[in-house]
C-alpha cells in the first residue's frame, strides 16, 4: 500500500485545517485564527475528483509529509490517494462526496467539509505562515 | 465522522470554552474560496498595490459596526498575501500571520463580503516593504492580547490596533514604538469607535473569555459603558477622511 501511495502522489499540495474559533458571542471576533487548513495534497488519478463523485476512504496512513488517505470510487473502484498536512485525518471506511468549483474540489461527509483539494487557482489562493510566536 | 471533526479542531482546541471547533460547510468553504478568487481579480484589476481588506466574521450591527477584522493584502508578484494579526482561539494572547486570501476568508464568515479600501499611492509605497519584511511586521506586536483593547494604551493589542500602528510606522520614520505610533494616529485624526457595553456585559465577558479585558481602559470611560477600541469600521472612515486612502468598495 505504501508504495501504491508514494507512486500515486503525483503533486503535493498544501493542507491545512479548517477550524474556526469564536470569542465571546456579544463581542467582536476580531480576528479567530481560522486553521483551516485544508490544502492537501493529491495523488492521484485526479479524475476521479469529479463533481458528485461518491468516495469512500478506505485508508488512513501516516506519513512523512501528512496523513495520507486513499479514496476509492464507488462507481468502479478506482482508487486515488491524497496526502493531508498536519493532524487532519478522518476514519477508514468514511463516505465522502465530491463539489467541484472553481478553485478545487471538497471533500464532505454529510455536508461538511473534511478537506479542500485546491486546483492551481485555489493553490494560488492559499498560503499560511506565522510571522511572530 | 467524529475523527474528522477532532482532527479539524485539534490544533487549537485547547484553547478553552470559546473555542469550539467546528467543521465548516462544504458550501461554506466554496463560498469563501470563491470570494478569495473575486477578491483577487478585484485587487488585479485595481492597479494597487496594498489595500486594507476587511471581512465580517460575525455581526456586530448592535454596535453600528460592519466588519470584525482587517488586514493588509499586498501583491506579491502574481499573487496576494495577507499580512494580519491573529488571536488563538480565544485565548489571551496573539500572533501576526501571513496568509493567502482563501485562508482569510475561511473563517467561518457571518457574510460573504469583503471591504477594500485603495491606500494613496505615497501610502502604499512606505508600507509595502514593511509587509514583506518579518522583523518590521514584528516590531510592533505585542502578544498580549484583548479583542476591545483601549487604542491609547499598551496593555494589550487586538488586531486592527496592531495594523494601524504598523501603518503609523510605515508612515513615519520616528514611530519606532506603540506610543509614538499612537501618537502619530492621533495627529493623523484617528478616532476609535465607541462601544456601549454595560457592566452586566463587561463582566460575562471578563469570566467566559480569556481574550477581553478591560483593564487598560481609563476608569471613567469604562465606568460610564464606553469602551473605546479600534474597528475596521472607524478605520476605513479615517482612512477616507484624512486623504491616506480611497473610500471603502465591496466585494460579494
Amino acid at each position: 500500500m505504501t508504495r501504491l501511495i508514494r507512486s500515486m502522489i503525483a503533486a503535493a499540495v498544501l493542507a491545512t485545517s479548517l477550524g474556526s474559533a469564536k470569542a465571546h458571542p456579544t463581542l467582536s471576533d476580531a480576528s479567530a485564527l481560522s486553521l483551516l487548513p485544508v490544502a492537501v495534497s493529491v495523488a492521484a488519478p485526479v479524475m476521479i475528483l469529479s463533481a458528485g463523485a461518491a468516495l469512500t476512504v478506505v485508508a488512513v496512513e501516516a506519513s512523512a509529509a501528512g496523513t495520507v488517505w486513499v479514496l476509492e470510487r464507488a462507481s468502479d473502484g478506482v482508487q486515488a490517494s491524497v496526502t493531508l498536512a498536519g493532524g487532519l485525518s478522518v476514519a477508514a471506511g468514511t463516505a465522502v462526496v465530491v463539489t467541484a468549483f472553481s478553485t478545487g474540489w471538497v471533500l464532505s461527509a454529510a455536508g461538511q467539509a473534511v478537506a479542500f483539494i485546491p486546483n492551481e487557482i485555489g493553490r494560488a489562493l492559499l498560503h499560511n505562515e506565522r510571522v511572530t510566536r | 465522522m467524529a475523527a474528522a471533526a477532532l482532527a479539524f479542531g485539534v490544533t487549537l482546541a485547547h484553547a478553552g470554552r470559546s473555542c469550539e471547533p467546528k467543521l465548516p460547510t462544504a458550501t461554506n468553504v466554496q463560498r469563501a474560496m470563491t470570494l478569495a478568487e473575486r477578491t483577487a481579480a478585484s485587487l488585479n484589476a485595481s492597479g494597487a498595490q496594498v489595500v486594507v481588506l476587511g471581512r465580517i466574521g460575525q455581526d456586530l450591527s448592535k454596535y453600528g459596526q460592519r466588519y470584525s477584522h482587517l488586514g493588509f493584502a499586498y501583491r506579491d508578484g502574481a499573487v496576494w498575501r495577507v499580512a494580519h494579526k491573529l488571536n488563538h482561539c480565544g485565548r489571551a494572547h496573539a500572533a501576526v500571520y501571513r496568509q493567502g486570501l482563501g485562508e482569510f476568508f475561511l473563517d467561518d464568515l457571518h457574510r460573504f463580503e469583503a471591504g477594500v479600501v485603495v491606500l494613496a499611492p505615497a501610502v502604499q509605497a512606505r508600507l509595502l516593504p514593511v509587509l514583506q519584511d518579518n522583523a518590521r511586521l514584528a516590531r510592533l506586536h505585542t502578544p498580549a492580547y484583548s479583542m476591545v483593547a483601549y487604542p491609547w494604551a499598551e496593555t494589550y493589542q487586538q488586531s486592527n490596533q496592531w495594523a494601524i500602528e504598523t501603518l503609523a510606522m510605515s508612515q513615519e520614520p520616528a514611530a519606532t514604538t506603540r506610543e509614538r505610533a499612537q501618537a502619530w494616529l492621533k495627529l493623523q485624526g484617528y478616532e476609535p469607535a465607541t462601544l456601549r457595553l454595560t457592566a452586566f456585559t463587561r463582566l460575562g465577558a471578563r469570566m467566559t473569555a480569556a481574550n477581553v479585558a478591560f483593564d487598560d481602559h481609563p476608569n471613567h470611560k469604562r465606568f460610564s459603558d464606553r469602551i473605546e477600541t479600534v474597528t475596521v469600521d472607524s478605520v476605513f472612515v479615517w482612512l477616507q477622511r484624512s486623504g491616506l486612502g480611497a473610500a471603502p468598495h465591496v466585494i460579494h
